[in-house]
């Protein structure tokens, strides 16, 4: 289930080469944070990975299936920005996928079935904290309720893997550190495969099981075009994490990075390897 | 303290606002008095009265030849010129606008056409529309179509391609076909911008539709104008030019509510 | 600060009153005549481009500035306004126009009538009764209404019998080839182009009530009143004029071929315009028209119309209420209103070669 295989990945824009020769592969249900400097090619990954982007060659699988070439249910998604309709009231937003995906004609559902799908919607908003805020437009929300929104809408679907990109880089720290916590539990509770693409090392280090880093080689200015860039590093984070099964993350107590317990012996370095 | 932070408070900014229209007012009262003073039966600058007493005549009374009481007669011709015109044009703009945005294909095949199709001045497909769809009713109608749809096309389908593809991604990821991306996501956030393409066009669209009715017509605002034109009837073209003024501006407060009431989240911004 | 206001308020309201005051009459050395397109009013650009307007107005010391206006009414306006001191214009636009609003205007030259130039044309109709029930396209309140209105009452119709639709007179020819265009009424050069196409047919035209559409020159009687050698340089340079283009000469073939030119059409579909139009090429014919009881006559079906299409203003409760002072002295109406007057004087003066 959700296994997602990379497998010599390139992708080019023209003469420009961004990724090189990608291979990775992402057992189920991990939590990989992609990290890396501006412009390294790790939010391209990632709309290869959900299939805005067709790789120039190499090829992705998920559970052995090679990924559609478009857009599609099984992966849901999570921008900093723009991951809600504006137009639609939060429980529309939410309501909005199960009515796609049985209302093939007129994307909406009426009597019964749509109080199921509402229902359903009730309740997924409460899971991420926003009961009450039903009727509401996405634009009377805060950034931080914007976010949770956009992770009730996607989880509706059921993804088998959910694409973060830079979800909660807009947020102020103590909303941040909330909706980490929701976010941990989200992944704990739902059999799905989540890849985040996000620059603060401190939150890949919260959430993740597996940190990549992605750098270019070779990064000259006369080099930057036929080179792209591919993995740097590659962290399963101490101690290992799964989710699911008991976790220090059971108890209420939120690790930080100033906490000792994290901190120990990893098997994998946070320097980067390479030249 | 600088002028330019001297903002003026409710009360003067009411007649600040009143004031030049006032000033329009009395100008007219004293050009119009000295006019009359020198030519009695003048026709250029009708005083008060004599406006006062056409207007009852336009507005009230049935008129002798016909039986029909002018204004209304006028008003409800033009309005169903203009109520079709903008009509179709509406639905025609928003069915290309569509297309166009959500479709690289239809934007490949129909863009470069409705680029082309809005830099046709209007005003000079006037003698091949008459000729080709007859002085009836219909030409009147297509001049309008033709003079605003290409222009709502294009401010629609710009505005469709503004969303931001964030969220047709998005959508496709909550299961939405193309179809589906069209209805539920691009149309409902582009309605109220139609909304306003239309406000905007109702200019546009009355000149056409007093140039169409000028040049052949039994009935309508810019029938009537043109028609008393012939013989300097000012204390009819007055209230009438003042009169299509209030239509299009009570059109304009009223597609504006339309849009606050259908679309409360078009007036919210994040 | 309210002074200042008020300062300015003046100051608009006394633009706005210098920008619409109207022409006033006096001795003036500069006048200008506004004319359009059409067969009988063609000399005056022709007088205009081969210096015989500049040849009378220096001899009376005087300048003329001859403009041509491509919309008829907007000339005959312009006039109504004050901007120019005459005009060419039919007798019923005269009296509806410039004499129904109140400006007093002289009929200076009475240059000819028209004698067929204006047509009721039906499409696969044989007679004028025909045209009962039809939609009939025509400039609203125009000559072409009174035509349709004469041609009607001949036939002991009214306009309730027909439907009018007022169309534009240069979308005339191809609306006529339009299928829900089946009655037309006129004027050439549209009617010579009109009655060529097919299922055409000419049923009434102005040679059957002649003498009714005059073709005028017209100038506020003020100012010839004050300044009669303006009326004097216009009877000189129409005569002028005419008499060459009436010539069968070659110089005539010249004028008629230029004037012909000049109104889009050529020296033969100018004289085909010509013969559908009784010249007055002497101003001895003129005055003797002007001067005969028939001009009342005529005058006062002209009248009659107007009112009854409510054409002499919203106040007049009778044909009389604008007063028409004849050639031979007689006033038609209203004589303390008198505000269209046929003056045969600088005719007779040109007959006399006084000028």
């Amino acid at each position: 289930m959700s296994r997602l295989e990379i497998r010599n990945l390139w992708k080019e824009y023209g003469q420009q080469i961004v990724l090189e020769n990608i291979s990775l592969t992402i057992a189920p249900r991990a939590f990989v944070a992609l990290v890396g400097p501006s412009g390294c090619g790790k939010t391209t990954f990632l709309r290869l990975l959900l299939g805005q982007e067709v790789p120039t060659r190499g090829e992705i699988l998920l559970d052995g299936q090679p990924l559609p070439r478009e857009p599609g249910p099984d992966r849901g998604v999570v921008y900093q920005r723009y991951s809600v309709f504006p137009h639609m009231t939060v429980l529309g937003n939410v309501m909005a996928g199960p009515e796609m995906k049985t209302a093939r004609f007129l994307g909406r559902r009426f009597g019964a079935a749509r109080r199921a799908i509402a229902e359903e919607a009730r309740a997924m908003l409460a899971e991420v904290g926003l009961a009450g805020a039903e009727d509401k437009y996405p634009a009377q929300l805060s950034g931080g309720m914007q976010q949770r929104l956009a992770l009730a809408q996607a989880l509706m679907m059921k993804p088998r893997v959910l694409l973060l990109d830079e979800p909660f880089g807009a947020l102020d720290p103590g909303i941040r550190s909330d909706i980490h916590r929701l976010m941990q539990r989200l992944w704990n509770e739902t059999p799905m495969t989540v890849v985040m693409v996000t620059h603060d090392l401190k939150e890949a280090f919260t959430l993740a099981t597996r940190i990549i880093a992605f750098e270019r080689r070779r990064d000259r200015p006369e080099e930057r075009d036929r080179y792209g860039a591919s993995v740097g590093s590659d962290i399963a984070v101490w101690p290992p994490r799964s989710a699911g099964g008991p976790t220090i993350w059971t108890s209420d107590y939120l690790p930080d990075r100033d906490d000792p317990i994290l901190w120990g012996p990893t098997t994998g370095t946070t320097r980067p390897q390479g030249a | 303290m600088r002028l330019i932070n001297l903002h003026p408070d409710r009360g003067t900014r009411l007649v600040l606002g009143l004031a030049p229209f006032g000033a329009l007012m009395l100008a007219y009262l004293i050009g119009s008095a000295v006019r009359l003073a020198a030519n009695p039966a003048d026709k250029l600058l009708p005083a008060l009265t004599t406006l006062a007493a056409s207007i009852e005549r336009l507005a009230f009374l049935p008129d002798p030849r016909t039986g029909d009481i002018l204004l209304w007669a006028d008003t409800l011709a033009s309005l169903a010129r203009l109520g079709w015109g903008l009509g179709l044009a509406t639905g025609g703009a928003l069915a290309i606008g569509l297309a166009v945005a959500v479709l690289p294909l239809a934007r490949a095949a129909l863009s470069p056409l409705v680029a082309f199709v809005s830099m046709v001045p209007p005003l000079a497909l006037l003698p091949i529309l008459f000729i080709l769809l007859g002085l009836g009713e219909v030409s009147k109608v297509a001049l309008i179509v033709i003079g605003v749809m290409p222009v709502m096309t294009r401010d629609l389908a710009l505005a469709a391609h503004a969303l931001p593809r964030e969220q047709i991604v998005k959508a496709e990821t909550l299961s939405a076909s193309t179809w589906l991306i069209a209805i539920r996501v691009v149309l409902p956030q582009i309605l109220p911008r139609l909304i306003d393409s239309l406000r905007l066009q109702l200019g546009p669209a009355f000149l056409f539709l007093i140039a169409a009715e000028a040049i052949s017509a039994d009935a309508g605002l810019g029938y009537r104008i043109f028609l008393v034109r012939r013989y300097l009837a000012m204390d009819v073209i007055f209230p009438y030019v003042a009169w299509i003024t209030l239509l299009a501006v009570l059109l304009d407060i009223g597609l504006t509510g339309l849009r606050r009431r259908l679309f409360p989240w078009s007036e919210l911004r994040a | 600060m309210m002074t200042r206001r008020t300062g300015l308020l003046a100051a608009l309201a006394a633009l706005g009153a210098l920008t619409f005051s109207p022409a006033m009459a006096e001795e003036k050395k500069d006048f200008k005549i506004a004319w359009s397109i059409y067969a009988g009013w063609m000399p005056w650009g022709y007088a205009a481009d081969h210096g015989i307007v500049k040849k009378w107005a220096e001899k009376y010391g005087i300048t003329i500035e001859v403009t041509q206006f491509n919309d008829y009414v907007e000339s005959i306006n312009q006039y109504t306004a004050g901007a120019y001191d005459a005009v060419t214009v039919t007798n019923m636009d005269a009296l509806s126009i410039p004499a129904a609003g109140g400006v007093d205007t002289t009929a200076v030259i009475v240059g000819d009538f028209s004698n067929g130039n204006d047509a009721v044309i039906l499409k696969d109709g044989a007679t004028l009764a025909d045209i009962k029930g039809r939609p009939v396209n025509l400039v609203e309140f125009s000559v072409s209404h009174y035509l349709l209105a004469r041609a009607l009452d001949s036939v002991g119709m009214s306009e309730q019998d027909v439907q009018v639709i007022n169309t534009a007179d240069p979308d005339m020819i191809g609306a006529f080839q339009t299928p829900e265009v089946t009655a037309m009424v006129t004027w050439n050069p549209m009617v010579s182009a009109i009655v060529k196409l097919p299922g055409a047919t000419k049923v009434f035209d102005s040679s059957q009530i002649p003498g009714e559409i005059l073709d005028l020159a017209v100038a506020n009687t003020e100012t010839v009143k004050d300044n009669p050698d303006f009326a004097k340089a216009m009877a000189g340079i129409w005569y002028d004029t005419v008499t060459l283009m009436a010539a069968d000469t070659a110089e005539g073939a010249a004028a008629r071929a230029a004037m012909g030119a000049a109104s889009g059409t050529d020296q033969a579909g100018f004289e085909e315009q010509l013969a559908a139009t009784k010249l007055y090429a002497k101003p001895s014919d003129a005055v003797a028209f002007v001067t005969s009881a028939e001009l009342g006559a005529k005058m006062d079906h002209v009248r009659k119309f107007l009112f009854d299409k409510g054409l002499l203003g919203p106040s007049a409760s009778s044909p009389d209420a604008v007063g028409i002072a004849l050639g031979d002295g007689t006033v038609l109406g209203d004589g303390a209103n008198v505000k269209l007057r046929f003056a045969p004087d600088w005719m007779q003066a040109a007959a006399d070669g006084k000028l």
